[in-house]
Parts: C-alpha cells; structure tokens; sequence
C-alpha cells in the first residue's frame, strides 16, 4: 500500500548497506525475499506473496546493482511493477525461507535470518496467521537460525512485544552473555557500510603455558591486532578473465631435469666459503624446543619499557577444553598479577621450528560497557621483547635543553590540540581507496567514492585553533633570520652535477682478483662493484653489495 | 700465540694453555667472520719448529713463523687454525714476535687507512728473553701508536699496586701464585713494566687469562647495522615546523643473510633454477605467457579484473615524506598492546641545528610535564604507506627525543570478545589464590640488595639472540669440520634462555603447592573421531536436515541414499575388475537388506540395484553372478513374503541372463522367459505380516558400513569420474577410499 512505500524505501536502504558488505565476508550466502507482494515468486511456487528475489547464494556485483535498482523513485516503481503489494503471511515467507535453507547443498556454519519491518502487527491481529508465524519461527530456530528483528521506527512506536518478541531468537547462552546488541544499535551497525575484513576469531596456535614441571595450563593464542593489507589479488588470463594456476618447479639448469627436494641443498657465504647446509638441517638449526610458553619469572610492571617493542602483541586466553582446570589457574594467574601490578616473563616458542623469544604477559581484566557489552575481554596480552641485537646504536645529537618559558608555550600549543584519541578511530586510506576502486570497476560506476584521508592533519582547524600562539612560540625559540623549512645549505649541490662526477674507478682483473684473494671485496663501493660485474660479465639478480660481491667471486674463483 | 715446547704442559685432567690459547683464538676469528667486520687480521706462532719471518738473520728471530699476512680473517683461516695450528716443540722468544708483529703491523698497513692497530699476545710466558730490547719496544708501540693485549694461562698479580683485588683470583687457574716458574716470575715483570708504561688507562686491565677470555668471547658479536638518518620536518599546522632527524632505535632484526638454494652435488647456485608457470584451470593445463596474466580481486562472488597500470594509476596518493602532528592525547590513551609495526624511531633535532634542538627540547618537555603524546602521520617517503603513530616523550641524562610507534588502524583492530572469566566453574578459591600469591612471591625477577638497590635477574635485552648464536655456531662448525653431524645447543646459551638457578629453587615449592591446589587435566584428543566426523558430516547434517521437513521430504531422501551402492557398482564393475565376486556379493546383500524392509521405496531401490546389476553383466558378458543371484532370489521369495516385490520384478523384466545376450550364459532365451511366468502363477500365496519399516537412520549407517566394506576391498576410488580403470593415483584416493565427488554423491 501506499503507506508502506517509505517503508520500502527505508528496507532498501538498510538492505543495500547490509549487501554492501560484502567486501567483509565474501563467502557469507545472501537471499532476499519479500512478503506481503502481489507477485509470487518462490522455487516450487507454494507459497502466495512471497516473493524470493535473490535465491540464496554468494552475493555478487550483479546483485548490488540489482538491489541499487530498487532504490529511490525510480526503484519504488520497479518495485511496484516487478512485485507489488499484497497480503502478508509472515509464516509462509518463514516456510519458504527455511526450503530455501533446506535446498542448500553446503554446509553452512550459522543461519541467520533478519527481518526487516515497519509493521509490529504484521497481519493486523490475524490470530490463525500469527500463531503460524510462531510455529514456523519455532521450526526454523530448532533447525538453528538466528532469528533478528530489523525494525523501523514508525509513527506510535515499535511494539515487539505484540507479535515479534514471539518470533525472534532469545539472547545467546549465559556464557555469553552481554553481547547482544539492542536492536537500534544493531541497525547502525548495519548502516555502517564496513569496508573491511571481517575475520573469525581463530587461535593462532593452542599450546602449553608452563608454569613448572607438569604444570601446563593449556591456552590459545589471538591475534587481536594485524597490519590490514589489501586482500591478495588473483591472477587472471587477459583474453578470458579466468583464473589461472601456478606452478613452481626447480629445476637444473644445465640438465633441464626436475630436482628432487633430494637433490637440492641449502648454503650461506661467509667468509669467503660457500657453507652448505641438507635442507632439514636449516630446518634443526631453528628448533630449541617445541612449541609453548615458559614461564621464568615476574617483575613489575614498571620494568617494562615502552621502547621495548619489535612487532604487534598477541592476545592468551585459556582453552579449557584442551587441559581441564586451565581457566581456573589462568584466572588466579591474571587476578593476582593485575592485583600486584606485575607482569610474567616467559620464554615463547610460537611454531614448530621458531627459535625463543621471551614475551611480557600483560594482564588485562575483562571491561564491559553500560549496556553490558564487553569492550576488553579477560586475559594476558602478550608483549614481545627484544633481544640485544634487536637495539641500534644511536648517536644522539646533544642540544640544550628548553627553558621554562619555552615549554609553557609550547604546554599551550599542546593544551589547544588535545583530543580524545580512540584507536578505531583511523581508516587506512591505502585500503579504503583501494575497496572504493574495486567497487567503483564491479558496478561500472563513474568513478570511485571519495575517500576522506583520516590521518591527513586538519591544518586549517589547527590553525584557527592555535591562533597567534605559533607566533609567540617561534619567536621563543627561533631567531629572526632562522627559517626550518630552508633546508641545510650544506646539502645543496653547486655546479653542475653529473659532468662533475668521479672519474670511473676500473679495476683490471689483477686488482680483482687480488681483492678476492683477500676479501677486501668489500672495501670496493656498489657501483665499482657493478662496473666490475659489467666489465667481467657477471650477470648478477640483486643490486645488494654482498650479491655482487657473491656474484664476483663466484666468477673469478671458477 | 705461542705455540712453543711449555705450553703443551697441563695439570692432569685440565686442558693446556695450548688448547686454551688456541680457542682464544678460535672464538675470536669466528667473531669476525660471522659479523663480516672489516678487521684485518695476522697470526703470528713462535716457539715454532721452523722459521719464516722477514727479520730472520744471523741467527736471529728465530722460532718465529707467521701464519697469515695481515688480511680479512675468512673460513680458511678457521680451517687452518682448527688443522694447522698444532703444538710444536720450540722455545721462542714473545719479545722478539712482538716486534716482528710490529713489523708487520708496519709494513702492511702501509697505504691503508685504519682506525686503530692492536697486538694481541697468547703466552705462558715461560720462555728466556732478551729484556734489554724492552724499553725500544715500549718507545716504538707508543709511536706508532699500537695497543697491546695479554692473554696468559694465570691472572696478573696486581698486590704490588696495593689494589688487590681477591674476586680476580679465580682458584681455578692453574699456575697461579707460587706455580710459576722462574721465567714466568721475571717476564710477568716485564709486561707488567710494559703495560703500565705504555699510554693507556688501566693498563692492567688488558691482562686477561685464557679463561675468561674464553668466556666473553663465546658469544657472536651482535650484528651491527649502521644507524641510517631520516632527516624530515615535524610541522604543527601550517606555520610551525620543527627539523628533525629519525633513526630506528629498536626493530626485528633479521638475519643478514638468506639461505640460497644450491645443487646437493655441485654446490652451485647456478645449477638450480626455479621457475614459476601459469597454466588454465582446464583439462589440458595450457600454459599461459607471464605477460597475458592480469591481476583481479574478488568482490563478493566476482573477480573483478584490475590491471596494475589501473591500480597505479587508481591508487591512494600522497606528498611524500612527512611527520605531521594530527593531535595531543593522553599517554593513557594509548594501550601497550596496540603498538604496530616492527620497530621503534627516535627522532632528535636535526643535526648542527640548535634552534631546531630547543624547538624540539621545548615539545618534549611539555608533553613530558603533561603526560601527553602526540598523535602523528609519518610517511617514509613518497612511495611509502602512510602510518598513524604516537610521538612519545623521552628524556634521559644526555639526551631528549621523541619515540614514535605506530598505532592500529580501524582496519587492523579485531575485536574479539571472550566469555568471562567470572563463571562459577571457573572462579579461584581463596586457598588457590594464595598459592599464586606466594608463587609470585616466589618468582620476583627484580629484588632489592641489601644496599637498596635494584637487581634484575633476567634481562632478555642483554641476551643476544639465540637464533643467530645458534646459526653462526652450525655454520661454524660446518666450514670446519664438513662430513660431521651438527652440535648441539651451547650449554652457556642453553643457560642464558633457561630460568635463572636462584629463581628455579626458589619457586620449587610453591609450585608443588600450585600442582596440588590446582587439578589440570590433559583432555584426551579425538583426532581420529574428528577424521570419521569429517567423512561423515554431510550426513549427519542430512538427518539432521530431514527431520526438519520429515514429511515432505522422505521420499526424496530415501531415493538419494540408496543411489550411491548403485554408482559403486557400476563403476567397479566396469572395470572388469578381479574384486567383482566380492562387490557382487556386497550388493547382493545390500539388496536383501533393503528388501527386509517391506515398503515399495525400498523395493524400488532394490528394483534398480537389480537392474544396474544386471545391465552391468550384460555389458561384461558375465551373466553367472547375477544369474545365481536371481535364482535363489526367486526361492527365497515365499518364504520372506516378498510377492508384492517380485511383481515389481517382473513387471520390469528383470529376467535371468540368457545365452542370446551373454554368450557364457546357461540360460536359454526360452528359460529366462519361463523364470518370471513361473512365478506369476504362485500368485496367490498368502502375503506376510507387514513388518516394521525401519528407520532412515538405520540405512544411514547402513550405509557407512557398506562404504567400509568396500574401503577394504579396494585402495583405490571407486568414482566414475576417475581414471578408466579405476585405479586412480593415490593423490586422488582420500583415507575412505572414495574420492570427494564420490562422498559428495553418497
């Protein structure tokens, strides 16, 4: 009817945000059926007014474009022409959806199943239709959907507890209990056109944390945090657009036959000796023990150093369903550490075959919000410590230090800039440039959605806001003359360059060969180096000094 | 080194000074190897059988041979130290090498730059010298401005310079005090006398024994790397810049050098090839050049193609190299475990740029006095991805900097939620929590002395990375001594990754509480349950899907299960193979069983395994097996009360095989006519009590069972979509037996 026109307007709408997820879980299958139509449409047709416009199956550009097509002016009347409004069975449409459950061949991990609505009294207190709905509803939960409720504000209020509180599923299990979202929130979720990766919670590794001899508490490693990359590409025939395969295979370059894994050896130069290793060998060298962690001992936490970080934390958790009574003992683990402010340092062997390192278990005690909804889960994240060799040494330039004058001026510069830093609240815009491409070629649209450079600063705000306090704070430290944008005089080339460069060092051959013989091929600089590998014709792969330098002495020494 | 006549002597069961000498040595040439330092380096031997040095005249200088000239140390100078470094049976003079090394030492450097030169000598000093050349000696090493180092088999006896120090005086030295011999007495004197008057601090202190030299020289030096500057401009809005200067203070590091693929017999890279080729996904792998693949990215359910031209062209921009200040936050805000990125930057003020430097030093201060950090964009360069970090403040004695980390993107975060810990099951009692206390207690790495100060037991930064000291020590041992098996883990770098001893006794009863106080239990591991799980997952979804639409769709479920025996027949059969008797009686019996169940869906299965049989004999010209079959079917057929499938029978003209259509056959055409009319005319027997149905879940499992069977008779994929023999590779042949496109069927 015609009141349900803005309705539709506003299911599209979320509709097309939810599809348009896709760039997050691509492998998630879609339906979209419509009750309440004019027009049937449904596999064996049984069902009146209902109206299956997109068979279940992964969605796909095409798709997007066809729900697109729904929208706006143009799209009430497609809609209005291709299925029309009638009268509403919610129990056939939640028949219909359980066949189309059924008829999947796969094996699916979750259903899900979300209705979107507008209408808290769907048959308008047709009891017969209502109690169907609820023995279909009921039907379908055993079978294992979810059941979510998508509703719409309408003029008087939403009422679920007239009909839909009857069909939807009740909140999840105890265990987990907190995670369900209100319903309003769980709409903006869904507005929220996400344009990430949506990744399963999956442990990195389950293993041992050992506190002592037979002392194993059994715990699962998480990722909480990964550098997001553009998902990997997948190459394609030009003519076709068909994926192709790859192949790799080693081969001897003189015989042509194909090496065996037998027949291929490992090796290093050093020290002017080729030193080769079985390739099960260079596997051994990296095992010091097999994998899990160890404890050594605790400190307080103020021994950890900010600076001591060489990649991303992980996140422990313990399985219980590995080793009995872990929960337990990581629970008292946890609340004893976060009680004295100490951390636990354990030695880490994350794989088969990786060599140690030690890690910092941080304690992090389980944080919910108002609306119950945990924000920090329970347990250790696990902070990676350097090893000497991991530290460079530094010359660090001596200046003096700034007067107190200085540094309250800058404390004001500082004060007018603050704000609430939150971690989601950067977009990478390598990748969300990238999504909007990919999207913009799948739906052949004009040109890419802009993007908004989050990390770029805001340096008219800044300015604004900073007012004359850049002034005063320049003349507090720079004199009149100084300009820091100038760079260094020093580092300006005067002349012209090129026709004044060195003339060309070439080595004759007894050079060379005198410098492999005594390995002072290193001394040589890389472009000597390279007229070398030129004049010799050595055909080198790398730029790298020590490449060329391999690549010489390969050649000079046969 | 000395390598003379004395230095063989050792006490009973301790090693030589030779032997401890020459691992000073040892130690000290690897170190320079594996770091690939530029250090020059020459072996000098006296007390050597032979000699050869250029100041050898006259009878002088004699005993006296140098190994190696004054080169790169490289594998062949291990080798030879390790073969050719032997103990020989001379006296020589250590004054007289010293100074034929500061020949050396003179005229091989000539034309080379170098920062420092220094003489290192292993002795034991028990040699007769000539100490009237001392004091020349002393004047020519502080000319031209050589260091000397000591390394002797006993410690330098410092009591004369009234600082004795009692710690130095290891027991376990032999030779010590009184040991020594005459000689040894008179030139300790003397390298006392030269050390002390050469122009160097402590002079002492560059007396060490072989012992603890041996000790700190057993660690592979840490790789070096270079500090690269990152000059750059920290700017504040439009107008306030600030010049810079990053250098990476703390990162992964990763070993210098990959491991390059050789020929196990030549050893030569070049030997080895590996290649790369693109084929179709089609029945004929064409092969497809590298320049006609383009890439492409899924969306959704498409691949859409994306050219690398369109993606360069297409792709995020931005300015270059930068270091812009996006905000101020609290340090608070930002979480220990969010850092990203591998590594850590210091940025100082640029060099020579003291307004830079107080600019900078201002910054620093006042976020240290507010406890605040700043929010940056950092890009390395232009073709760099830009990065959000935090600018910490850092203030140490000698130097302020700011330490920049990167911070996540929304992109990276994934926000995982865990169920509680607060669970009943799961909470500590109070006697519990106590055993963790006192095993904290315990288990303190940091403790206070007796002075108030500070100690930590365990500092991983100072250990060098095992990894690598395990690399160098294989690689080491392969260059010298090839053809033997690998050794195993250092005992001292074992020890360093280890608990520390105090620590291990320490905790050793608090933990025997923690183990009594806490039960934990390995839960057993049901791998092979999960394998047979897998095999038949789809069919338990199956059941579980068809009590969901029991009543419409039994019928459908019922044809699909009793399909599968039919394709495993068919295709084992075709193949003529040796294994038909016992397939043929695997289906023969799978007929019964379906036919023990009186309903018209099962005799119709059984109908059409019938006529698969049947065809199949047909078309290999072996009718006995189906004909014996379907004889003593038709006795069995009044005794089971299996008229109403016998009708079905007939009515389809599953008639025995005659010699018209198999030529083996002993069933004439007229015969196998007569089978089924015979039949017809017993019509009126009496039908039998309907028995149960059964279950559809029985001839599940049924059905499991048949599939095992056939596991047994057969390695091999019994699919039609296999090789034609249906012996297929094994690559093909999961562990059931039957190939995905077969269970996917069944």
């Amino acid at each position: 009817s015609k009141k349900q026109t803005w309705m539709k307007k506003q299911t599209m709408e979320h509709y097309q945000s939810w599809i348009g997820k896709i760039i997050s879980s691509d492998k998630d299958l879609v339906a979209l059926v419509f009750y309440g139509t004019e027009e049937s449409k449904n596999p064996r047709n049984s069902f009146k007014h209902v109206y299956v416009y997109h068979d279940l199956s992964e969605p796909g550009a095409k798709r997007v474009q066809e729900v697109d097509a729904l929208r706006g002016e143009k799209g009430a009347k497609l809609a209005a022409e291709t299925i029309g409004s009638g009268e509403t069975s919610l129990g056939d449409a939640l028949w219909c959806c359980a066949n189309l459950y059924s008829d999947i061949k796969l094996r699916l991990s979750h259903k899900r199943l979300m209705i979107f609505t507008c209408r808290d009294e769907p048959h308008g207190g047709d009891s017969v239709k209502d109690r169907q709905a609820r023995t279909k509803a009921s039907d379908l939960k055993e079978t294992g959907v979810v059941i979510d409720l998508m509703h719409l504000m309408k003029p008087g209020g939403f009422d679920i507890s007239l009909f839909f509180c009857d069909i939807v599923s009740p909140p999840e299990d105890e265990s987990e209990l907190g995670l369900q979202l209100q319903p309003s929130d769980k709409l903006e979720d869904l507005l929220k056109r996400v344009r990430a990766k949506e990744l399963k919670k999956r442990a990195l590794a389950r293993l041992n944390l050992c506190l002592g001899e037979g002392i194993n508490v059994a715990v699962g490693i998480y990722a909480t945090a990964v550098a997001a990359r553009k998902p990997g590409s997948i190459k394609l025939y030009r003519e076709t657009n068909e994926p192709v395969r790859s192949k790799t295979r080693t081969f001897h370059t003189q015989t042509g036959s194909l090496l065996l894994p037998s027949e291929i050896k490992k090796a290093q130069y050093y020290g002017g000796k080729e030193i080769v290793m079985e390739r099960d060998e260079v596997d051994a060298i990296k095992k010091f023990d097999d994998p899990g962690l160890f404890l050594i001992g605790f400190k307080p936490m103020e021994k950890l150093k900010l600076h001591h970080h060489i990649r991303p934390a992980v996140f422990l958790y313990p399985e219980e369903d590995e080793v009995k009574g872990s929960s337990c003992l990581f629970s008292a683990l946890l609340k004893k550490c976060s009680e004295r402010n100490v951390f636990a340092l354990c030695r880490f062997i994350s794989r088969r075959n990786y060599p140690p390192r030690f890690v910092a278990l941080l304690p992090q005690n389980e944080e919910l919000d108002e609306g119950k909804v945990q924000i920090t889960p329970p347990g250790f994240n696990v902070i990676y410590l350097p090893f000497a060799d991991d530290f460079r040494t530094l010359d660090p330039p001596q200046f003096p230090s700034a007067s107190q004058t200085q540094v309250d001026k800058m404390k004001e510069i500082v004060s007018k800039l603050r704000f609430k830093y939150r971690s989601e609240g950067f977009e990478n815009p390598v990748i969300q440039q990238h999504f909007r491409n990919l999207e913009a070629l799948a739906l052949d649209m004009m040109a890419p959605e802009e993007i908004e450079d989050l990390i770029m600063p805001k340096v008219d705000q800044i300015d604004q806001r900073l007012g004359p306090l850049v002034q005063e704070f320049k003349d507090l430290v720079y004199p009149a003359y100084y300009n820091p944008e100038s760079k260094p005089a020093a580092k300006r080339k005067t002349g012209q360059s090129g026709a004044e460069k060195k003339p060309k060092v070439e080595l004759t051959e007894d050079e060379l060969k005198a410098h492999v013989q005594n390995n002072t091929l290193v001394k040589l600089t890389v472009p000597v180096l390279k007229d070398a590998c030129k004049q010799f014709g050595v055909r080198t792969t790398g730029t790298k000094k020590q490449e060329l330098i391999d690549a010489l002495i390969a050649r000079l020494r046969s | 080194m000395d390598v003379g006549l004395t230095m063989s002597n050792s006490a009973p069961g301790e090693e030589s000074s030779f032997e401890l000498a020459k691992k000073v040595i040892q130690k000290f040439v690897q170190r320079q190897v594996f770091s690939e330092t530029k250090i020059e380096l020459a072996l000098v031997l006296f007390g050597t059988d032979s000699t050869d040095n250029p100041l050898s005249q006259d009878g002088q200088y004699q005993n006296i041979r140098v190994h190696r000239h004054l080169r790169i140390p490289d594998c062949e100078l291990l080798i030879e130290i390790e073969n050719q470094v032997q103990p020989e049976s001379k006296e020589g003079d250590w004054l007289d090498a010293l100074v034929v090394c500061m020949d050396l030492l003179h005229t091989e450097t000539k034309g080379k730059k170098y920062d420092c030169l220094n003489i290192a000598l292993l002795t034991d000093l028990n040699t007769q010298t000539n100490e009237e050349s001392l004091e020349v000696i002393i004047n020519n090493l502080t000319q031209s401005g050589i260091t000397m180092q000591f390394f002797l088999p006993f410690p330098v006896e410092e009591d004369k310079e009234g600082q004795g120090d009692s710690e130095r005086r290891d027991p376990g030295h032999p030779g010590t005090g009184k040991g020594l011999s005459r000689e040894q007495k008179k030139n300790m004197e003397l390298v006392k006398e030269m050390m002390l008057s050469l122009d160097v601090e402590d002079g002492l202190d560059e007396i060490h024994t072989f012992r603890n030299a041996i000790e700190e020289l057993c660690m592979f030096k840490r790789v070096e790397r270079r500090p690269v500057a990152w000059p750059c401009q920290l700017t504040i809005g439009s107008s306030l810049s600030i010049r810079i200067v990053g250098y990476k203070a703390v990162t992964d590091e990763k070993p210098k050098k990959m491991w390059i693929t050789v020929d196990a017999q030549s050893h030569q890279k070049d030997d080895v090839k590996r290649e790369t080729v693109y084929c179709l996904d089609d029945d004929n792998e064409t092969e497809v050049q590298k320049d006609d693949i383009i890439q492409g990215f899924r969306y959704g359910s498409d691949i859409v193609p994306f050219s690398k031209v369109d993606q360069e062209q297409m792709k995020y921009k931005h300015d270059g190299k930068c270091f812009a200040v996006l905000g101020f936050t609290k340090q608070s805000a930002i979480h220990r475990h969010q850092f990203m990125g591998s590594q850590i930057l210091k940025i100082f003020a640029a060099r020579d740029d003291e307004h830079a430097g107080v600019a900078l030093s201002a910054l620093i201060r006042a976020l240290n006095e507010l406890q605040m950090v700043a929010i940056v964009r950092y890009a390395y360069n232009r073709t760099s991805n830009p990065q959000v970090g935090a600018a910490f403040p850092c203030i140490k004695q000698d130097s302020e900097c700011l330490m920049y980390v990167q911070l996540p993107f929304m992109e990276d975060l994934r926000h995982f939620t865990f169920p509680s810990l607060e669970n009943k099951k799961f909470t500590p009692s109070d006697a519990q929590l106590s055993a963790v206390d006192s095993l904290i207690d315990s288990m303190m790495l940091v403790e206070e002395d007796e002075n108030g100060e500070q100690r930590d037991l365990f500092k991983p930064h100072r250990i060098p990375n095992p990894a690598f000291q395990r690399h160098f020590q294989c690689l080491h041992h392969r260059a010298v001594s090839p053809g033997t098996p690998l050794p195993p883990i250092e005992p001292w770098l074992k020890a360093a990754l280890d608990r520390p001893e105090v620590i291990t006794e320490r905790c050793q009863d608090p933990l025997d509480v923690l183990k009594r106080k806490f039960p934990l239990t390995e839960v057993e591991k049901k791998k092979k349950l999960k394998t047979s799980a897998q095999i038949f997952g789809k069919e338990s979804e199956e059941s579980e899907a068809k009590k969901v639409k029991e009543d419409e769709a039994e019928e459908y479920n019922l044809a699909n299960i009793a399909e599968a025996p039919v394709i495993v027949f068919i295709s084992l059969f075709g193949c003529g193979d040796p294994r038909v008797l016992p397939v043929c009686q695997q289906l023969t019996h799978r007929i019964e069983q379906l036919l023990s169940n009186k309903n018209t869906q099962y005799y119709m299965k059984s109908i059409t395994c019938i006529q698969a049989f049947r065809e199949q004999s047909v078309k290999l010209a072996n009718a006995e097996h189906y004909n014996s079959y379907l004889q003593s079917l038709k006795g069995s057929i009044p005794n089971r009360g299996l008229e109403v499938f016998w009708e079905l029978l007939v009515q389809d003209g599953l008639t025995l095989i005659s010699k018209d259509e198999v030529e083996g056959s002993t069933v004439s055409k007229a015969e196998a006519n007569q089978f089924l009319v015979a039949e017809e005319q017993k019509e009126e027997a009496a039908p039998a009590p309907v028995e149960d149905t059964g279950d559809v879940d029985d001839l599940v499992s049924v059905q499991c069972l048949f599939l095992t069977c056939l596991y047994f008779y057969s390695n091999t994929c019994l699919c039609n979509c296999c090789d034609s023999n249906g012996v297929k590779t094994i690559s093909c042949v999961s562990t059931w037996g039957v190939c995905d496109v077969l269970s996917s069927q069944i």
